[in-house]
């Protein structure tokens, strides 16, 4: 029984007899303070603080489902035996599997997969127009996938990407020390050996930004390029042209679409819609030239059309009507 | 921990046995990942860097010192891993930087209690009252009662001593109750 001084919040706190009285657990503890508490009403402020802190604030556990947790443990326990079993490599049958981790927004999401005799497994995955898919490969390398684009890869090379559309690349530096990780497009192949780079095929071109580490490039008509970080650099294939070529680009310019938005600092809004068309799917149309020269900066949302399309006629004055697949844009 | 005792499953995971670091794993990845996305607000890098650090652990099991007790071990190198990361991928300048602008946990209403135990906060909209206070009195009370760490534990994870972390604690429980006071003030 306590029977002590109680002046500062910690005598309270680590009495046993009143965690009891807190917790309403033993009677002799119970009628003690009740009784404490009657003699010493000055102290019931102390004693009120002392309370909530035993107490506190009671949350609800929301954390990964234990199919989610299995799943984990079932990749990292390969990858511990992988790393066991260096000399005498093996075992492949959990190879094929890819974890797609479903961001918050959850989009279309169409995974492929033929199994023809002698044919390996091709997994594929596809987003529509305002989605972004958020994948985890295999080998820990993490892919963006932006709005209407796709990429497929084989099971028996699963670091080497095909891509059409746009997507932002992290490929895992420690699991590719000995193995190159390969991007594929229509014009041009990126080899890289861990780093983050954005990759867009849009509009009969493949646009390459580098934001971290090292990566080469191989045109499709035979020349080799090495980027370094910052470097920009747009090639056409069916022109057999460099397009664009920048020393230094800003990062979030090129690659803020997989957190989300879109960033312009001051462009024309003919071209900014361009990006919008291509997010959305939507083609533009301006009622007059003041609208097109007109100059945006700023931040719009990726996979929320309205928001977009009224952030955009806030911030430059315009009005812009959607019809069916159409963008009707005039000033106000 | 399931039937095991922490020291039993800790020796066991010393000797490299993989059911032992199997249970280890399912037993506190739950809470870590809930700690991870809360200081990263990112779902990918948090599987990321928790896979990593298991990894590391795991390798790295030969070298870690006997512990009595798990939790905090794996909380506070997982947070000091997590952030070292989050750095690498920001540039910002120094660790303590780092951590001060990175840790700003946030809560929402649905992950808290409306029936609380203690009168005070019963039925009020406790989260946007937690929201309020300061980063590291945030993250105490996180660590205090949702991953249910004693004021130890908490002290090494935020790397003060024991009389500033319970401190934090406390102040951030009288700054709830003062807002919860004058919200009831307002309301009257």
């Amino acid at each position: 029984m306590a029977k002590k001084n109680y002046n500062t919040i910690e005598d309270f706190l680590t009495d046993e007899s009143f965690n009891n009285w807190v917790k309403s657990n033993r009677l002799t503890d119970i009628d003690f303070w009740n009784e404490w508490i009657a003699y010493n009403p000055h102290k019931i402020e102390l004693v009120n603080e002392a309370k909530d802190i035993i107490l506190g604030v009671k949350f609800k556990h929301i954390e990964p489902s234990k199919e989610k947790v299995n799943t984990e443990w079932t990749s990292l326990e390969y990858k511990i035996k992988a790393n066991n079993l260096k000399k005498i490599k093996k075992k492949s049958n959990n190879y094929t599997k890819l974890v797609g981790i479903a961001a918050s927004i959850l989009l279309l999401f169409s995974l492929g997969v033929y199994t023809l005799t002698g044919t390996p497994v091709k997994t594929s995955y596809k987003t529509a127009y305002g989605e972004v898919l958020n994948l985890k490969l295999m080998d820990g390398s993490v892919v963006t996938l932006n709005s209407n684009s796709s990429i497929y890869f084989y099971e028996n090379n699963l670091r080497k990407i095909w891509l059409t559309g746009e997507a932002y690349f992290e490929v895992d530096k420690k699991e590719s020390t000995n193995a190159k990780f390969l991007v594929v497009t229509d014009d041009l192949n990126i080899e890289v050996y861990g780093t983050s780079f954005n990759v867009d095929t849009k509009h009969q071109k493949t646009s390459v930004f580098l934001e971290e580490g090292n990566v080469w490039l191989e045109l499709k008509n035979g020349t080799t390029k090495k980027m370094i970080p910052g470097n920009f650099i747009s090639y056409s294939s069916k022109e057999d042209l460099i397009i664009e070529q920048k020393e230094k680009v800003k990062a979030t310019f090129k690659t803020s679409w997989k957190d989300g938005s879109i960033i312009f600092e001051n462009l024309p809004l003919s071209e900014a819609i361009q990006k919008i068309e291509d997010t959305y799917g939507l083609t533009a149309i301006f009622k007059d030239e003041i609208s097109k020269t007109k100059l945006i900066t700023g931040g719009v949302p990726i996979t929320n059309l309205n928001i977009c399309l009224r952030a955009i006629e806030k911030s430059v004055n315009v009005k812009i009507t959607k019809l069916k697949n159409q963008l009707i844009i005039q000033k106000k | 921990m399931k039937n095991l005792s922490d020291q039993f499953v800790w020796k066991a995971l010393k000797e490299g046995d993989l059911k032992a670091f199997s249970i280890l794993y399912k037993t506190y990845y739950p809470i870590l990942y809930n700690y991870g996305l809360k200081i990263s607000r990112k779902v990918p890098l948090t599987e990321d860097t928790l896979q990593d650090f298991f990894l590391y652990v795991y390798e790295h099991r030969e070298n870690l010192s006997d512990l009595d007790s798990i939790a905090p071990y794996l909380f506070s190198s997982y947070r000091r891993y997590l952030i070292k990361t989050l750095k690498k991928k920001s540039k910002i300048i120094s660790f303590d930087e780092m951590e001060m602008k990175i840790i700003d946990i946030q809560f929402t209403p649905e992950e808290i209690i409306t029936n609380q135990e203690s009168a005070t906060f019963k039925n009020k909209n406790i989260a946007t009252l937690l929201n309020k206070l300061p980063k590291r009195q945030k993250e105490a009370i996180y660590l205090k009662y949702y991953s249910g760490l004693n004021t130890n534990d908490i002290a090494n994870i935020m790397g003060v001593n024991y009389q500033s972390a319970a401190n934090t604690i406390h102040k951030a429980i009288k700054n709830l109750r003062e807002e919860v006071s004058i919200l009831q003030l307002l309301n009257s």
